[in-house]
């Protein structure tokens, strides 16, 4: 299924992680489908979120396209080569191409090394020799990060700087590497508000100027905004929407999206006499799925005999919108490969 | 017969006579909590005051190291080894709390009459415990029950309370969701049947949509039983379903504390207009978000002046000297020499 977008960085073709069960360590359960089939498509240099709760199989996704697992079946398609038949040596390059910025600075930052072998460290283990031609790319991400004086950031341990630093630094050794694709999971939901907006025009900046694609990982919904051009939600394993930002916001389609929307609060005085509007029950067991859509036994909208007895396909709802819902059943349905 | 119709007024009158006189279930005045520790003196609590009407509900918004959980723990004196100074006053309906001796704090205040579901109180849960079991616990210790029948039955109630299913008093804690536990932990705060709940972080760790399940459950909880809670949180957004007040607290002092109503729509700190600033909406169209350089001043050595002077941009000489805190026409109060005129803000530095 060869595209003719050069613009194309990634592409996954119906992929699935499953992780495999087993009771007393041998005794085969099940599978957790934590990624279960997923078709998505991000150009170079696009910004684009990924939302979803905790449980859903977001970090997991995550996890299989930057090559931490195997995916169980499925192609993942970067720059033209599918990554999941690949040898140990390419995946190392392959790797080299993907930064992670995490969730948790103050957890993915080694207390007892420097700044300066922190960001030492991802050019080492892929083959930089040259200490003076590692020290220059620290300067350079340094300062495009306004991490000024450098020097004196150098010398420090991770204990010695304040949340929001300690998250630059998380950013700059994602960058080292000069990487096509930011992956960055939650970056901000460890930080205080008045920083958490700071972080996010960062990396926005450097995505802007080094045209990097990011995919955001997120459960914020409000953030997303200031953030992405396009967003993917996620819900039991499943994309159940893709949609430029904006108009996700306007007019949500999936039932499960309009939920989430429905419950953001807003700083606004009238809330105190209001209930959010919450759907019933919780996410579904991934090791044993629902069957049909995966939203069925939440949904208000459940269509008897339909949504619970096959899982929907992707329907075009709009421009570059899509979403796996029977609600929209009248719309035209997108084939194998997303748009 | 008309002797006791007597009496019964004088009674009344009396009941009125508490009543004016405990307005407020919770008086805090000149709340100071320090620590000692290796590099120092922290000045966690600062001077803190506020008033607390009953069956009203407030926040205390802050970011992380501005001394809010400590606030709360110092209220119900939960406190370290190594506190330095713990002053002030703290009036609980009426009465000073502060000057019970800790062994009388402890078996007719805390729990009784207020109670804590601190910071991922849903995550310490005791796992080998049947949950009715924990939530039985407050009424055993206190007495309140005769039987452990009858303690598990208020348990049940509790449960009904906030939402979970009876058939789950029998559960171990790992069978439960992250909501579900945090409902749990809610509904042991409950059983004692307080006069307000301090609520740590309720719904920092959890998702969306169950973040919306646990505030719907506490505006019902305001609605149906004559309870105050005091939400300590750094969520502007969420804390806004359920606040009548709100406290704005920055490097160990209260700067800011008005009805919740006025504040979402004009707050009036500069640092909580900042504050506001910053937090991202859904409606709002492509206005840049805002967010406040630099940091927090350490609370060892704090500034002398205002804490907030150096992240300011309505920096002014007077600020090196601490502002007092001024009251607004409308009651409101806020610790900021921009409003040393009354209600107006000074013209010159706007």
């Amino acid at each position: 299924m060869a595209t003719t977008n050069n613009n194309l960085l990634l592409q996954t073709n119906d992929l699935k992680t499953w992780f495999e069960i087993k009771k007393w360590g041998f005794l085969h359960v099940g599978h957790v489908r934590a990624v279960d089939g997923i078709n998505i498509t991000l150009d170079r240099g696009e910004s684009v979120s990924l939302v979803g709760e905790s449980g859903c199989g977001k970090s997991s996704l995550a996890k299989t396209i930057m090559g931490i697992h195997q995916p169980t079946e499925g192609e993942l398609i970067f720059e033209g080569n599918n990554i999941a038949a690949q040898d140990e040596e390419s995946m190392r390059q392959y790797k080299s191409e993907i930064g992670f910025v995490q969730q948790d600075p103050y957890g993915a930052l080694p207390p007892f090394m420097s700044i300066q072998r922190i960001l030492e460290e991802p050019m080492i283990v892929n083959g930089i020799k040259d200490k003076n031609k590692r020290l220059k790319r620290i300067h350079e991400v340094m300062q495009e990060l306004k991490m000024t004086p450098v020097e004196d950031f150098l010398k420090k341990y991770p204990h010695m700087l304040s949340g929001g630093q300690q998250q630059r630094i998380v950013i700059a050794r994602s960058l080292v590497l000069n990487p096509k694709l930011i992956m960055a999971d939650e970056p901000v939901s460890m930080l205080d508000a008045s920083v958490r907006v700071e972080i996010l025009e960062l990396i926005k900046k450097i995505q802007s100027e080094r045209e990097l694609a990011v995919i955001y990982i997120t459960h914020d919904l409000s953030t997303v905004r200031y953030f992405s051009e396009r967003i993917w939600v996620m819900y039991g394993g499943k994309i159940v929407e893709q949609s430029p930002v904006r108009d996700l916001l306007k007019e949500p389609a999936h039932p499960y999206t309009r939920a989430l929307l429905e419950a953001i609060s807003e700083p606004d005085a009238d809330n105190i006499h209001s209930f959010k509007k919450v759907p019933p029950g919780e996410p579904p067991s991934l090791l044993n799925p629902p069957r049909g859509c995966r939203f069925h036994p939440r949904c208000e909208h459940k269509i008897e005999g339909l949504c619970d007895q096959e899982i929907p396909p992707d329907f075009e709802v709009g421009n570059e919108r899509i979403t796996a819902c029977w609600l929209f059943k009248d719309e035209e349905e997108v084939g194998d490969v997303a748009i | 017969m008309a002797n006791k119709a007597k009496t019964a007024g004088k009674k009344q009158e009396k009941d009125k006579a508490i009543d004016e006189k405990t307005k407020n279930v919770l008086d805090i005045r000149d709340m100071q909590l320090y620590f000692q520790t290796g590099k120092g003196i922290v000045q966690a609590v600062d001077k803190v005051s506020f008033a607390l009407e009953r069956g009203k509900s407030m926040v205390i918004v802050g970011e992380s190291g501005c001394g809010k959980t400590s606030l709360g723990r110092a209220i119900l004196r939960l406190l370290p080894e190594n506190v330095y100074k713990y002053e002030g006053s703290c009036l609980l309906n009426g009465v000073d709390i502060m000057e019970y001796k800790n062994e009388k704090f402890r078996k007719e205040i805390r729990w009784k009459r207020a109670a804590l579901v601190p910071q991922s109180s849903m995550n310490s849960l005791n796992p080998v415990l049947k949950v009715s079991d924990q939530v039985a616990e407050p009424i055993l210790i206190h007495d309140l029950a005769e039987t452990k029948e009858e303690a598990r039955d208020k348990a049940a109630e509790a449960f009904k309370k906030v939402g979970v299913p009876v058939d789950f008093l029998d559960r171990y804690p790992f069978e439960l969701s992250g909501g579900m536990r945090q409902r749990v932990a809610i509904a042991t705060s409950l059983v004692t049947d307080p006069d307000f709940i301090i609520l740590d972080e309720p719904t920092s760790a959890l998702d969306m949509l169950t973040q919306a399940n646990i505030m719907n459950v506490l505006t019902r909880l305001k609605e149906e039983i004559d309870i105050s809670f005091i939400l300590i949180t750094h969520d502007v957004s969420t804390s806004s379903e359920i606040a009548d007040m709100a406290a704005i607290m920055y490097a160990g002092q209260i700067v800011e504390f008005t009805d919740a109503y006025t504040f979402f729509g004009t707050p009036l700190h500069p640092y909580s207009e900042r504050l506001m600033a910053s937090v991202p909406t859904l409606e709002a169209d492509d206005e840049e978000l805002g967010f406040i350089p630099g940091q927090p001043p350490s609370l060892i050595n704090p500034p002398e002046g205002c804490r907030f002077a150096e992240r300011c941009e309505e920096e002014m000489e007077l600020c090196s000297e601490e502002p007092p805190t001024f009251e607004m026409d409308d009651g409101r109060t806020v610790k900021c020499w921009l409003y040393r005129e009354g209600g107006e803000r000074d013209g010159n530095n706007k």
